[in-house]
């Protein structure tokens, strides 16, 4: 018996077709939901704040998908965060462990880690828009990459709201406390913001995170 | 039919009207009036008696509810939801189809003027049919392209009223220059369609000119809307509007543009080679056969001209994503759209077989012993080793404890051919070889008459083997420079396949200037050929869908990206298996739909087929060497 041409041709577009989506079945599957504002009490420990900045790390604030951890190489299209900690106590001059981390993550901008191209988004701002409570935990799990996480939820970061966006050479009392400008809290070992401002006026800020 | 007929049915009619609305009166005046106990006797009781109190609290329920109805101010709803298969689904199948559609009726036009355009400079009749015949498909795919294009804005509005009226807002200003581009296109259509033959030819073609300009302006004003979701500018943080020009010049805007004017030429000659490949294995006579062969030839070479620049269409694009959002880019090439590019490299890679496929299997019609054809294996294997690397992933789906023994997430081996400096090569090589099979189909049977036409093919030689060489040594070197650099050679990478072809074309158009050509036997293509050629729409189609997806699916949970939020249950991106099944559904709706086009179109031009060349009987068989007919060389 000849099978007709049309029943052919219909025959070869569900065979192609079906094909083509037994094929997107065999790729991972993974539903990605809309990030929800991760609730954090004003009381929990470094310890805690290093497990939820973790979990930020590798899901809400999107940082792994750039950035690696512990994989070298020229490979890289993003600065690899392993022993990060360690580097960003001195990248730049001026600024200290934590207002550098803070620096990277709402004014990525003002410093580019030198072979890399800028593109590190203001991660306080759409679309990732962390709050400022997050942005601490994602600094104290990055405290952890060869260091030890000493920031605490008390701690007011430059350019965060509490600080009025004021940046580490720029915060006075108002703005966040002298004190408290960068370090602060009781586990701050990171030293508070210049008093001149030199910090501020640097335009090469950082692009690590 | 006789006159007291007629009358006989027309009184018939009117006392079977007047019986209708006399009888939806009466039901009209008993249900008002209709009480639960549906009777005469019940009716007077409700009007006699007093209510129950179950009446009675009936009665305040309802009046208590009106009360509240009317107390409550206006809402303008967000969001409405779509019955069973949910609201964002049901607004991805008719857009997707929608543009499918919409993509075959501006692709059309732009080859068909330029076969048109052919045949009035050559004066050769056949090409002016060819050109009719393929502008005949798009009557009825215009109605319907029109008809999806109006059911996706009523659903817009309806189930995305908000946003809806947000993107209205912004881009009001080019509202009414698309509807008066619309009644344009229409216009030009209908008369490009209609006066075929009938008016001058160059004042013909200047309306094919007009229809082609329209329907890009249509295209590029639409494109505006989608790429401002995805990259918006000219609007505040809050999302106010700043700048209607700025909002249309999005960084993604000129690049969708080129892409689709490109991708739409690829998919649309490959719909119409389906059409001929469905005519050609309905055909009946040899002649019929012969004008579908090569109807079929024409529709893939237009198909296979628009695939190999895709790529590089695709590069830019990619590149302004990138300037726009880094983050956005990374999601698409690295995270959650990562594994959707090697669903597109098994698409590609079939594409890139079956088209070359086709043209090796065409060498047949000129010559099936040509010498040339020993180079197919090795253009095969080369095609093959191509798709093989770009379908390969960096990271291998594999159990922990696969993992562990591979001592990392990456193979030790077949990771390095999963990242950008091996697909980039892949890619380019796959094109040069897909370009050497073009050029080997073309040379079939023809003798250059040139006296330099040796050296010619050995200049032709060294610059496709010179251009491999700086493709693959760009590769290597990619994985040993830093990021910044290694992004940058794709660029010469591109530019040196691009030259390469631009040079070998020159060159061989003019080495076979009035070179000695065998007779070219249009119709002696097995059939098998012809499935090939509607596997090739099927899978640019598929691929449309999927690039489609990707394309909307990189805003994840934003409507415009960065903006305004997407709140709506459908705001997840599903996953990638869900999104193929959508795909599929939405290439069988299309294909059930184009189906029927192309039984109009073939009702419409089955007999107007004439006999062309003399014939040359086959063997008939089961098609695979069956009738021919030889004509003079007529391919472009």
């Amino acid at each position: 018996m000849r099978v007709p041409v049309i029943v052919k041709i219909a025959g070869l577009t569900l065979g192609a077709t079906a094909f083509y989506t037994w094929v997107g079945q065999l790729v991972p599957q993974k539903e990605v939901q809309p990030p929800q504002v991760v609730q954090m009490s004003q009381d929990i420990g470094t310890d805690e704040m290093v497990r939820i900045g973790d979990e930020i790390f590798h899901g809400k604030g999107l940082c792994s998908t750039c950035h690696t951890i512990g994989q070298g190489g020229a490979a890289l299209r993003f600065p690899d965060l392993d022993g990060v900690a360690v580097r960003a106590a001195n990248r730049v001059p001026g600024l200290d462990q934590l207002q550098y981390f803070a620096q990277t993550l709402y004014r990525p901008n003002d410093y580019i880690v030198p072979g890399f191209n800028p593109g590190m988004p203001e991660i306080d701002k759409p679309p990732v828009g962390l709050t400022d409570d997050e942005i601490k935990a994602v600094i104290a799990f990055l405290q952890t990459q060869g260091g030890e996480a000493t920031i605490t939820m008390a701690t007011t970061l430059p350019y965060s709201k509490a600080a009025g966006g004021a940046g580490p050479g720029e915060m006075t009392a108002d703005s966040g406390g002298e004190g408290a400008a960068a370090a602060g809290g009781e586990g701050g070992d990171a030293a508070a913001a210049p008093a001149d401002g030199s910090a501020a006026e640097r335009a090469d800020g950082g692009d690590d995170a | 039919m006789s006159s007291k007929r007629i009358v006989l049915a027309l009184v018939v009619v009117a006392i079977g009207l007047v019986t209708m609305v006399e009888g939806a009166r009466w039901l009209d005046r008993s249900f008002a009036f209709r009480s639960p106990l549906s009777e005469k006797a019940g009716v007077e009781r409700l009007q006699q008696a007093p209510p129950t109190p179950r009446e009675q609290a009936l009665a305040e329920q309802a009046a208590r509810e009106r009360e509240e109805a009317q107390k409550k101010p206006y809402e303008e709803a967000e969001y409405r939801a779509f019955p069973v298969i949910g609201s964002r689904t049901a607004i991805w199948i008719v857009a997707q189809v929608k543009l499918l559609f919409a993509a075959f009726v501006l692709a059309v036009p732009m080859f068909a003027l330029i076969i048109e355009f052919i045949g009035f400079r050559t004066k050769d009749v056949r090409y002016d049919r060819l050109a009719y015949e393929f502008v005949s498909l798009l009557s009825p795919a215009f109605a319907l392209t029109a008809a999806f294009g109006g059911v996706l804005t009523f659903m817009l509005i309806i189930l995305y009223p908000k946003f809806t009226n947000y993107l209205m807002s912004v881009f009001s200003p080019t509202f009414l220059p698309y509807v008066l581009l619309l009644f344009a296109e229409a216009a030009f259509f209908y008369t490009y369609y209609y006066s075929w033959g009938k008016v001058g030819k160059k004042t013909h073609l200047f309306l094919g000119v007009m229809l082609n300009l329209v329907g890009t302006g249509i295209m590029f004003i639409a494109n505006a809307w989608l790429t401002f979701m995805t990259t918006p500018n000219g609007i505040s943080e809050n999302g106010a509007v700043l700048s209607v020009w700025e909002a249309v010049h999005n960084y993604t805007w000129m690049p969708i543009n080129i892409h689709r004017m490109i991708a739409n030429l690829a998919y649309g000659g490959s719909i119409a080679g389906a059409y001929a490949a469905y005519q050609f294995l309905n055909a009946k006579t040899p002649e019929e056969r012969a004008h579908y062969d090569w109807m079929g030839y024409v529709a893939n070479f237009v198909a296979i001209a628009g695939l190999l620049p895709l790529p590089f269409a695709g590069y830019w694009l990619a590149s302004e994503i990138y300037a726009f959002s880094q983050t956005m880019g990374l999601t698409m090439m690295g995270g959650a759209f990562s594994w959707l590019f090697i669903i597109q490299a098994i698409l590609i890679g079939c594409l890139f077989l079956a088209a070359n496929y086709y043209l090796w299997m065409g060498m047949g019609r000129v010559d099936p012993e040509h010498r040339k054809r020993a180079l197919i294996p090795l253009l095969l294997g080369v095609i093959t080793l191509g798709f093989m690397v770009w379908a390969t992933p960096r990271n291998p789906i594999t159990t922990p404890a696969e993992t562990a023994a591979l001592g990392g997430a990456a193979h030790p081996i077949l990771g390095f051919f999963g990242v950008m400096s091996a697909k980039n090569t892949s890619v380019n090589i796959t094109i040069l070889a897909t370009f050497v099979s073009f050029i080997l189909y073309r040379r079939s049977g023809k003798t250059p008459r040139v006296g330099w036409a040796k050296v010619g093919s050995a200049v032709q030689v060294v610059i496709l083997l010179l251009a491999a060489t700086i493709v693959i040594s760009l590769g290597v070197i990619g994985y040993r420079v830093e990021a910044q650099v290694r992004i940058g050679l794709s660029v010469p990478q591109v530019l040196s396949v691009l030259f390469a072809m631009l040079l070998v074309t020159f060159l061989d158009v003019i080495m076979l200037r009035g070179a000695k050509s065998a007779e070219t036997h249009w119709g002696r293509m097995p059939e098998r050929s012809q499935y090939v050629l509607i596997f090739l729409a099927v899978t640019f189609t598929w691929l449309m869908g999927l690039m489609g997806y990707v394309r909307s699916g990189l805003r994840q949970h934003w409507h415009v990206y960065g903006i305004i939020r997407d709140t709506s249950p459908g705001a997840f991106t599903p996953t990638l298996g869900y999104a193929t099944k959508v795909v599929s559904v939405c290439v069988l709706l299309f294909f059930a739909q184009i189906g029927f086009v192309f039984w109009l179109a073939a009702l419409n031009h089955r007999k107007k087929v004439e006999p062309y060349g003399e014939v040359d009987e086959g063997d008939g068989g089961d098609g695979d060497e069956g009738t021919a007919l030889a004509t003079p060389e007529v391919a472009p």
